[in-house]
């Protein structure tokens, strides 16, 4: 157990003391031959999905793990990206390299509107607000005729790169991983910045972040409007996935609930945390797929259960057990030198 | 340590591996449909009794049939994943699905793709078989012949001012846009009113108060089952008079819908493509058999939908020659895309022949065009309905 | 016709209330927001659904068993859940989302647990009301009597409780502040036990009355859940005559929204009028100062 915890953390240590960008490059090439080890294509849909899962709970964790703001309309910004880049796609046939970064802005933008009652508001409060928000967004689109409404928004265009269409669930993959990538290392980087200690002030106390100087507000709606792009970005990805068909019954409350659930299982404010919850919650989902709605109510004792006997998540584990390693090492190391200034004195 | 997690990873993937290969000599099919409803269950569960039937009897030319059932919550995204899976990971011959039109337009794309056969069990919207796949076949009515009949009828009969309102669901919205077009096409009229509700709305009355001033001769409702029971009792609460003929989309035969509308069912008119008060002898047969099976009093064209189904396809696997081996995967799934789109003329529970034919446009692939226009005469627990007609609609009706 | 809007609103607006009611009790004395309410209220309906139509109960009794069962499945699920929760927090509050998650996923567990127990099916309730009463050019069903008479004595009822009462005094201290109440002897988790078994007991007469007019469906608590929210937050989270009034106003806006400006968009106003009023005025129309993070 030991080994296999301890030595990619040596690993990313060593690599990263050459150069930071270094570990980013190594982890890339290794997940590189991934659809190759897979069995089947079902399985590389799965990680597709898992990709823009990954996406999607990193920047509901900035917002919510690192800046302490209890949002439940994640879930509308990521339909809000989502439906702009279908829209762009679908009715003005513009390429996949302007739709993605259209919807990053377009969610900027609702994010700003989505942190604005921060301002004011705290944890319920504040939870109903952007629970207002996702419901009214959620009941536009369903009304709306130009987005498809209940009959959903199909044909949305796959990508394409100088002439290479990346149309199949293999060669998706591929344009996913760096983005995937991109959007955890840039989690790393903000968060050792400066912005990220004053997310983690504001989180802390906001008053006392306040009185060292912080602009409580302006970090608030930071964390909101980058917490946007990534759902933006998740938003886009997913709908240009194959079969490019996007539907209101895919952004409701249910599944912002398995959002915060990959969150809360893998660790609140803790990057790799998100991570793991995203991969274990869709590989779970999937594994339980023949019990109908057992599967639901699995996935609700789930829910209960880790809020209830691991707060922390499973990121919260493994951090408890290197710093309980850290600190049984940091107890033998004091009692080797005891023991030998002993046996010295013993001598003397 | 380390050496053992990958072996044990290892030995994971060629139990994968294994369990995949150990399954050929059987007809796989996954069905994914909507599980979280209870007629949904109950269809989910006569298809599997159905095929173990068949099973029981020595199988298809002595093949077995496996059927592996999920439940897609009537999610696209759900119902994508559960397509991917069968297609993908359990190597179905064929995949049932989906009761929603909003889930089958998807899934259309996927078994397209993945070459798979696909017969549709539910979804009535249009689209589904005009997106040009030659892997999809749809057993149901189609949106398209649905809105004529009804058109027609309505227009004749009843009067061609009417307010249109209707939930947010892929199929209602077909239904209710289809006639709208259909009453624009056939008679040059505009809706009186045009709103849209929530799918599962509770309070309809601030529509049906502006309905009200409108002098309407009929209002059409498309909804699923228990808003729709809302939308008809509150429609008489707010003295829309019974002179105004209430019309509804075939969610209304739906069973609950009579039973919890009470009165205010009578008078309903809607085109379906079943009705438990058919009196052939195949559909009294039909109702004693799902009355003694899983207790269902009134049988409506779910049922009878699913049970077609079943037949087409066991019709269809009989005559497709199959090798069933991990090699002639693909050529067994054509072989069965070949045999179900040569099901032609079969008589079963619909109200009219059911045929399928090769090419891969709607004409073809639509394969039910008889629906039956029904009215209910009593509401409640033993609710009745009359058939008005029968209608079969020409193959190419509502196409451009 | 603006006669007619009116009756409309009010009388949905008056289900909105009485759901609100509970939210708003379970917010002032625990200071949390209970995402399972909607699914309470639902277990709440079919109980009254069993014992009215299998059990052949009178109307009246089978609307207060239900609220007793109902009360009992709470403080079940409190003692037995939420407790870790509230307890975590020092001095019984949770300050964050612990709580809202938790909700979510009761309220996932108990809707399936329904599904298990009911199916899906809707369900009627026989109806126990003679002919409907008729206010200008609508026929309200009596229903709509009985969720007038009952919330407003309900809340009378509970006004009277907290404001006059010894242990409404113990219950005011409690959601004033637990560990002043605990010093001063005043049994804390019995108190939190039973004001979220009475907020349970306040859904539950909220899905016996409202079961007649909307069916029993397991489905039937979400959208009500969140138009109920709104009405508790609009009208001051955490008073119990705020509830009623928010219930009224959501009801009444959403009617004339619908009326006038576009019908279709009509689950749209409520929660437009609910961030509004969180972003000008966020304890509402009644609300004691909203409370900061504990």
């Amino acid at each position: 157990m030991d080994v296999v915890l301890q030595a990619p953390r040596n690993g990313i240590a060593r690599l990263a003391a050459i150069h930071p960008v270094l570990p980013w490059i190594v982890a890339f090439v290794v997940l590189l031959p991934l659809p190759y080890l897979t069995t089947n294509n079902y399985q590389i849909y799965l990680i597709n999905h898992i990709g823009v899962m990954i996406i999607l709970a990193t920047g509901l964790n900035i917002v919510k793990g690192y800046c302490g703001q209890v949002t439940v309309g994640h879930v509308a910004v990521y339909a809000i990206g989502a439906y702009t880049a279908a829209v762009l796609s679908v009715y003005f046939a513009m390429p996949f390299w302007i739709t993605l970064p259209s919807a990053m802005i377009v969610s900027m933008l609702f994010g700003v509107l989505v942190g604005f009652p921060s301002f004011r508001l705290e944890g319920a409060y504040l939870a109903l607000a952007t629970l207002g928000f996702a419901q009214a967004v959620e009941v536009f689109i369903r009304v709306t005729d130009y987005l498809g409404s209940a009959s959903g928004l199909g044909g949305i265009k796959a990508p394409v790169l100088f002439g290479f269409s990346f149309d199949t669930y293999q060669t998706y993959y591929y344009l996913m991983l760096p983005f995937v990538l991109f959007a955890i290392y840039f989690a790393f980087a903000l968060l050792k910045s400066s912005t990220g200690r004053a997310f983690m002030a504001v989180r802390e106390d906001p008053v006392s972040a306040a009185a060292t100087g912080v602009n409580v507000r302006r970090y608030k709606l930071l964390a909101f409007v980058i917490s946007a792009a990534y759902a933006g970005m998740a938003g886009a990805l997913l709908a240009h996935m194959r079969p490019g068909y996007i539907h209101p019954n895919n952004f409701t409350i249910i599944e912002m609930v398995v959002v915060l659930l990959m969150v809360v299982l893998g660790g609140i404010g803790n990057i790799w945390g998100a991570i793991i919850g995203a991969i274990l919650v869709t590989i779970i989902a999937d594994l339980t797929r023949d019990l109908y709605h057992y599967q639901l109510l699995a996935f609700g004792l789930v829910i209960v259960g880790t809020v209830l006997f691991m707060p922390k998540g499973i990121g919260g584990l493994i951090d408890r057990y290197f710093v309980s390693r850290s600190f049984v090492a940091a107890r033998d190391k004091t009692a080797e030198r005891v023991r030998t200034q002993l046996d010295g004195d013993g001598e003397g | 340590m380390k050496r053992l997690g990958t072996c044990a990873v290892l030995a994971a993937l060629m139990t994968t591996v294994a369990a995949t290969a150990a399954s050929a000599e059987t007809i796989r099919i996954g069905a994914t449909m909507r599980m979280i409803s209870e007629n949904g269950q109950k269809y989910g569960q006569m298809m599997q009794d159905e095929f173990d039937a068949i099973n029981a009897a020595g199988g298809i030319n002595g093949a077995e049939v496996e059927l592996i059932l999920l439940n897609d919550e009537c999610k696209s995204d759900k119902g994508v994943a559960n397509a991917n899976r069968f297609v993908y990971q359990d190597n179905v011959h064929l995949v049932i699905g989906s009761t929603c039109s909003s889930v089958s337009l998807p899934i259309v794309d996927v078994t397209a793709q993945a070459e798979v056969p696909q017969i549709i069990p539910h979804s009535t919207n249009h689209e589904i078989t005009q997106k040009g796949s030659e892997w999809v076949f749809r057993v149901p009515i189609s949106a398209r012949y649905y809105k004529g009949v009804m058109a027609k009828y309505v227009g004749e009969n009843i009067g061609t001012n009417i307010a249109y309102v209707y939930a947010s669901d892929a199929a209602a919205q077909a239904d209710t846009e289809g006639l709208r077009d259909e009453m624009r096409q056939q008679f040059g009229v505009e809706p009186a009113y045009w709103g849209q509700t929530q799918e599962k709305e509770i309070d309809f009355r601030s529509h049906l108060l502006k309905i009200k001033t409108l002098d309407v001769d009929a209002v059409f409702i498309g909804a699923l089952q228990e808003p729709m029971a809302r939308f008809l009792v509150q429609s008489y609460e707010v003295g829309i008079p019974a002179d105004v003929k209430r019309l509804a989309n075939s969610s209304a035969s739906n069973a609950p819908v009579p039973k919890l509308a009470g009165d205010a069912i009578k008078g309903v008119f809607f085109s379906a493509a079943y009705s438990d008060s058919d009196d052939r002898q195949i559909a009294q047969d039909f109702n004693q058999l799902m009355k003694e099976r899983y207790d269902v009093d009134k049988v409506d064209h779910d049922f009878s939908q699913a049970w077609d189904l079943i037949r087409i396809v066991e019709i269809a696997l009989n005559n497709a020659e199959l090798e069933l081996t991990d090699e002639s995967l693909a050529a067994d799934r054509a072989a069965i895309r070949d045999a179900i789109a040569n099901v032609s003329d079969y008589q079963g529970l619909a109200s009219g022949p059911i045929s399928f034919c090769a090419e891969s446009t709607p004409e073809c692939r639509d394969g039910n065009r008889t629906p039956v226009l029904i009215e209910y005469l009593s509401g409640g627990e033993d609710f009745e309905v009359g058939i008005l007609d029968r209608v079969t609609m020409p193959v190419d009706f509502g196409l451009e | 016709m603006f006669f007619d809007f009116l009756v409309v609103g009010l009388s949905i607006g008056l289900v909105y209330g009485l759901v609100a009611l509970g939210i708003s009790l379970i917010y002032s004395g625990l200071d949390i927001v209970h995402f399972a309410h909607g699914e309470v209220f639902m277990f709440g309906a079919f109980f009254g659904l069993v014992l009215y139509n299998n059990m052949g109960f009178s109307y009246p009794i089978t609307l207060f068993l239900a609220m007793i069962l109902t009360g009992i499945m709470g403080v079940i699920l409190e003692r037995v859940f939420y407790r870790r929760l509230t307890s975590q927090g020092g001095g019984y509050t949770v300050a964050g989302m612990g709580m809202i998650i938790c909700g979510f996923g009761m309220a996932i567990i108990l809707q399936n647990v329904a599904f298990l127990i009911w199916g899906a099916e809707g369900h009627a309730f026989d109806l126990p009301f003679s002919m409907p009463m008729q206010i200008g050019g609508i026929a309200l069903p009596k229903a709509y009597l009985w969720i007038l008479l009952v919330s407003v004595s309900l809340m009378v009822l509970l006004h009277l409780l907290l404001k006059k009462t010894k242990l409404g005094l113990a219950i005011r201290a409690v959601a004033a502040n637990k560990d002043i109440a605990y010093l001063m002897g005043v049994n804390v988790p019995l108190m939190i036990s039973l004001i979220f078994g009475v907020a349970c007991a306040l859904a539950a007469a909220g899905g016996v009355l409202i079961g007649p007019i909307n069916y029993v469906q397991v489905e039937m608590g979400y959208l009500i859940l969140i138009k109920a929210f709104a009405a508790a937050v609009i009208g001051g989270f955490g008073s119990l005559p705020g509830a009623v009034l928010g219930g009224l106003t959501v009801g009444v806006f959403e009617t004339f929204g619908a009326a006038y400006i576009s019908g279709s968009h009509k689950d749209i106003y409520a929660f437009l009028l609910l961030i509004i009023v969180l972003l000008v005025k966020p304890t509402g129309f009644l609300g004691v100062l909203a409370k900061v993070k504990a």
